[in-house]
């Protein structure tokens, strides 16, 4: 019993997954409102947004960097959507492509940035966002647009019984990207250069490249996000993006991704992103304070470090 | 291929790596390349390998001038190599970690039957017992050690460069390797080989070329003209006299005494006894375990199993700043770039790293003239060459970064010196000077724990010889300071092992 | 890198270059002054000059909290938390239990150092990186701080502190500069001439050969995030002041930039070994100038963090290429 206990729990989304099912089950039976069709839409809808948030961490994490400007980009991304949809009149069909592919420019100049300068990439990011949020506010100043084109609204609160159909887009983009990373070459390189960045490089592997296309990557996720939260609220808010920092780590961490770069998983961020969506719908079922949301994520985060951390000195491959 | 290097030059802060070097690797040869720790080996096999670029010089392939902006470069000129350092993806398997370079893909998405068909291939060449779908990180490190060398022999290339391919495989392993590089050879590659082991030189290269303090001390000379004797003076620089000392007479009260220690590192059954002012030496081979034992000392490594006692009194000591600070022992770690020294630092601050408890004063501060104060005798005494004490350690020579690292810990004034690997490249002039000082301060009542892999060293110094192999002591050798007996004596404990073990192992 | 940065520069990189650097920013920070005051007379006068001083001594002492983790290599995402905790804290303390003044805000700075020492202790014990024990610490700590006070800001605190806030010296000087002066002179102390301050620098710089050295690695970690949550505090407990009241929305994430900019301007290396105490000073010098600078011409808050962000690029490569240059020209000596 205890041996496949201890064996379960070296599986990396194992305790999530125990979790998971743990938690809907008490919600379940605690709360009627819980397993009601409506509040699983409510769950999902808002497990869309945050998945795509992880995802954008989880590919700079791949390459050992990390992105502090994911929410300012995010935010910058859907006022630019929102402004070409409203101010510009431009189709869903054009404003949806060029604001993600904004987002991945943004993205590259991140990546440019920090290879170019050999500047660690948290300063560089840290300094991008600034300017990011301030390119926001400037356009903005602070004023939401809210003459959204009825397709994208439509798109963002429409269901099909539970199921949103915003939902297919982080579906699409997670299947994508863990073939990206599993079995394609560009998405090996980049977690080889994670994994051991001088050997990469020896095999011929150009690290400045990828480490520019993994911040690329990162800002098209979130951008994509961005505009998902567009299509969710029905408005480009200012203000998207400016808590998604935290959930950012969090997703992609409490999923098992390696600090140190080489290692992440798909289905584990996507596992624990299930679980925030879980918590945070728990807590609004019982009518807690949202302000317990805050505090159990820096715990998760806390938790999820020291299970790690736990699994590496368990298996000695610290 | 042919491949010529000429006069090439590097040098990185505070150290001239390579000054004038040549080197030419003709088709269809191994050629050796010797040279002590820090002669310029491994920073030639770099710059061939696009890794590093050269201040000066010329790098030829086939006669045409090439210069080379990264490893991409070198591989596409036809050049592989396997490094010293592990040069694998932890999380990656086996068969992607070999074909890294050109993962075989179907329709856009990698072909994992292909990938492991083709390791599988190169893999059979050495070891047909490692699976090509394990992770890397599961592996042992003679097992990492195949999957590099099957990597580089995957690219197929005309010229192969192997630095310390040996190094953590075992004796049949190694017979593999050979006869798969001869046939290699007798194929028409050009194969360059960094070795210690001056057997396996012999027995499989045509040429050598060897490096001393980073310049060529013999280019490309036949190896059928060449003697043991001839090749060890090549390397170790024949000016070299080490000065006779007499025997001296220790006293006899124990300051450090180890009873069956075993450590996390996987020392067995250890048992010594250091006296006041003696200078016992720790001998063994590269991965006995010598560093490590002495980190299980200072705290670094845990110690598991055993008795440590100082004067009589048993001790566990934790960490570094508790054997400096309760126990008055200090390290002289061989690795002084990591942690010896703090390179960004002045030569004032690296010495007084460890007397500025002592010297802070009231509320715990210091006064800068005390610290000067302190501190310059040492540089004077150790005779570090430099304008001033503010001097950044980074931009000192390698030898006088060595004396730094010393005299922090004359400064620290401790009853006990661990030092490991004292002269490791350190010009001959610094080198004489060093054992004069280690000679004195055990004069002068300190015990010194002396571990080198520099025989010369062993015997012109220490008082006993303690002999380590595969985390064992397996023998202590009394120092007559006659080096053909002693270093046989040495030599013989360890083969000794050496020859019970395959018997003992299969 | 610049004067100050205690460890390697002022005697070695003979003036030229280091000093340079700092004067630079310092000369940067008098041209800005000029151009302001001449586009707005009303930025030099005394009750803006009293309010920069007093928004300066805030950011200083925000600088200060992340430099001395900076120094150990490591960093802190969770001064803006601390910081609000201390402030609610002090809230707390002064209106619901009303204890006298010195003992309540004594109280709030214990908090602070107590939440740093948390943070230090767990970055030692499981030997994560400071980055991401202090992301969630700073998220726990928040958490927290709003569950516990509801997000209710303090409104009925003692007089006195908001007259402290208010108070004048000579016209228009702030005792809050005051006391982040003196605070700077301490640290500067503390770095350039005691065993602990040498200790932190070593660490910082090589901790494996610090380590090696005797160094109680480990312990000089869990003090230095012990301290900069004391400093957090202190810059919490300050805005108390200038706001006469305690209010749950002051610090988080919005400390973060600014907590870094001042540093990171100065000198003060993100690799650790190295603080540039003035060096803070005036980079924070400079992001109040800024800040104030729009808002008196009115530009508004909406493109200050452009500014801010841009600045903060400028200026990290500014310090990488006179690196590359120093670097160089020492090869060259050679």
């Amino acid at each position: 019993m205890n041996t496949i206990f201890r064996r379960l729990l070296m599986v990396e989304w194992s305790g999530l997954l125990a979790a998971i099912i743990l938690g809907a089950a008490v919600l379940a039976w605690l709360s009627p409102a819980f397993l009601t069709e409506f509040n699983i839409y409510v769950m999902l809808r808002s497990f869309c947004v945050a998945l795509l948030v992880g995802f954008a961490q989880m590919v700079t994490l791949a390459v050992g960097q990390l992105n502090i400007s994911v929410g300012a980009l995010g935010g910058l991304v859907a006022v630019l959507a929102g402004g070409m949809m409203e101010k510009l009149g431009f189709p869903v069909a054009v404003a949806v492509p060029l604001a993600i592919g904004i987002g991945g420019l943004a993205g590259l100049l991140n990546g440019v940035l920090t290879v170019r300068t050999g500047i660690n990439g948290f300063i560089i990011t840290l300094a991008t966002a600034s300017a990011f949020t301030g390119i926001n506010l400037g356009i903005t100043e602070s004023i939401p647009f809210y003459d959204m084109p009825p397709s994208l609204v439509a798109f963002g609160s429409n269901r099909f019984f539970g199921f949103p159909y915003l939902l297919i887009a982080p579906i699409v983009v997670a299947a994508l990207l863990g073939l990206f990373l599993a079995r394609t070459v560009p998405g090996r390189h980049l977690l080889a250069v994670g994994g051991n960045p001088q050997a990469a490089e020896l095999s011929g592997i150009s690290r400045d490249g990828i480490t520019m296309l993994a911040h690329a990557l990162s800002g098209a996720l979130a951008g994509a996000a961005a505009v998902l939260a567009v299509a969710q609220l029905g408005s480009a808010q200012p203000t998207i993006g400016a808590d998604w920092l935290l959930l950012s780590f969090a997703a992609p961490i409490i999923g098992g991704a390696a600090l140190t770069g080489g290692h992440v998983s798909v289905l584990g961020t996507t596992l624990a992103v299930v679980l925030i969506a879980l918590i945070e719908n728990g807590m609004v079922l019982a009518k807690v304070d949202p302000y317990w949301v805050q505090f159990v994520l820096g715990a998760l985060i806390l938790a999820a470090v020291w299970l790690n951390r736990w699994r590496a000195v368990r298996t000695g491959m610290g | 291929m042919h491949l010529a290097i000429e006069s090439a030059s590097k040098a990185f802060p505070g150290v001239q790596a390579l000054d004038n070097v040549s080197l030419e690797l003709r088709p269809g040869e191994i050629h050796a390349l010797m040279g002590e720790n820090g002669a310029g080996k491994s920073t030639l096999i770099k710059i061939i390998t696009g890794l590093y670029r050269p201040d000066g010089g010329r790098l030829l392939v086939d006669g045409r001038e090439v210069s080379f902006q990264s490893p991409r470069d070198a591989i596409a000129a036809g050049i592989s190599a396997v490094h010293q350092e592990r040069n694998l993806i932890p999380r990656f398997s086996v068969g992607e970690n070999i074909l890294l370079e050109r993962l075989p893909t179907h329709r856009g998405l990698l072909d994992r039957e292909a990938i492991h068909r083709e390791a599988r291939r190169y893999l059979d060449l050495l070891d047909r017992g490692i699976d090509t779908r394990a992770e890397v990180r599961t592996l042992s490190v003679a097992q990492m050690q195949i999957v590099e060398i099957a990597k580089a022999l995957s690219l197929e290339t005309k010229c192969l460069l192997m630095d310390e391919p040996t190094a953590s495989i075992t004796e049949h392993e190694t017979v593999a390797l050979f006869s798969l590089l001869r046939r290699l050879r007798d194929e028409g590659a050009a194969i360059v080989f960094v070795s210690h082991k001056l057997e396996e030189v012999f027995a499989i290269a045509d040429r050598v070329t060897v490096l001393r303090d980073g310049r060529n001390a013999a280019i490309g000379e036949p190896m059928s003209a060449m003697t043991r004797q001839r090749l060890i003076s090549l390397m170790v620089g024949r000016e070299e006299r080490i000065v006779e000392r007499p025997q001296r007479t220790v006293e006899t009260d124990v300051v450090l005494e180890a009873s069956g220690i075993n450590t996390a590192f996987g020392h067995r059954d250890i048992s010594f006894a250091l006296r006041r002012g003696e200078i016992l030496g720790l001998y063994g081979l590269v991965g006995a375990g010598r560093s490590e034992l002495a980190r299980a000392i200072v705290g670094d490594i845990p110690v598991t199993g055993g008795a440590l006692r100082l004067k009589g009194k048993a001790v566990r000591i934790r960490d570094m700043h508790e054997a400096l600070d309760h126990h008055r022992i200090g390290y002289i770690s061989e690795d002084r770039k990591q942690e010896g020294l703090i390179l960004a630092h002045s030569i004032r601050e690296n010495i007084a790293v460890t007397i500025w408890k002592r010297l802070a004063g009231m509320l715990g501060l210091i006064a800068p003239p005390a610290e000067a104060r302190a501190v310059l005798p040492y540089v004077e005494r150790l005779e570090i060459r430099t304008p001033s004490i503010e001097q950044t350690v980074g931009n000192l020579s390698g030898g006088n970064q060595q004396k730094v690292s010393v005299a922090k810990w004359l400064a620290a004034n401790v009853e006990i010196l661990i030092i490991d690997e004292p002269t490791v490249g350190i010009d001959i002039k610094t080198k004489a000077y060093l054992h004069e000082l280690i000679h004195e301060i055990a004069e002068a009542g300190t015990s010194v724990l002396l571990i080198s892999s520099d025989m010369p060293e062993m015997v012109a110094l220490a008082d006993r010889i303690l002999v380590m192999h595969g985390k064992r002591l397996v023998g202590e050798v009394a120092n007559g300071r006659r080096y053909e007996t002693v270093s046989r004596a040495i030599m013989n404990r360890i083969h000794a092992v050496e020859e019970e073990r395959p018997a003992a192992a299969e | 890198m610049t004067d100050d940065a205690i460890p390697t520069s002022a005697p070695r990189r003979p003036g030229l270059l280091g000093a340079s650097a700092q004067f630079g920013l310092f000369a940067i920070v008098a041209l800005l002054w000029l151009v302001f005051s001449t586009l707005a007379p009303g930025f030099t006068s005394p009750i803006n000059l009293f309010s920069i001083g007093r928004s300066l001594a805030i950011d200083i002492v925000i600088g200060f909290s992340q430099m001395v983790v900076l120094a150990t290599g490591g960093m802190n995402l969770a001064v803006g938390s601390i910081g609000v905790c201390a402030v609610m804290a002090s809230g707390f303390l002064l209106q619901d239990l009303g204890l006298p003044i010195p003992l309540a805000l004594a109280g709030a700075l214990a908090l602070g150092a107590a939440l740093g020492w948390l943070n230090g202790v767990a970055i030692v014990r499981t030997g994560v990186n400071a980055f991401i024990i202090t992301l969630a610490s700073a998220s726990l700590f928040l958490g927290a701080m709003l569950i516990l006070t509801k997000a209710v800001p303090y409104n009925g605190l003692p007089p006195e502190i908001g007259a402290f806030g208010r108070m004048r010296i000579g016209g228009y000087v702030s005792p809050l500069l005051i006391i982040a002066l003196a605070i700077g002179a301490a640290l500067y102390v503390l770095y350039r001439h005691s065993a602990l301050g040498r200790q932190i620098l070593a660490a910082g710089a090589n901790p494996r050969a610090a380590a090696m050295s005797g160094v109680p690695v480990d312990r000089v970690i869990v003090i230095s995030h012990t301290l900069s949550g004391l400093l957090a505090a202190t810059a919490g407990l300050m805005i108390v002041a200038r706001l006469g009241a305690a209010m749950p929305s002051v610090g988080g994430e919005e400390w973060l930039l600014p907590s870094f900019l001042g540093p990171v301007l100065g000198g003060t290396l993100l690799a650790g070994g190295s603080v540039a105490v003035v060096g803070t000073i005036i980079g924070a010098a400079l992001v109040t100038t800024i800040r104030s600078g729009l808002l008196v011409l009115q530009i508004g808050n909406f493109w200050l963090q452009l500014f801010l962000g841009l600045i903060l690029l400028a200026a990290v490569m500014a310090d990488r290429y006179r690196g590359i240059f120093v670097e160089r020209r020492s090869m060259g000596r050679r």
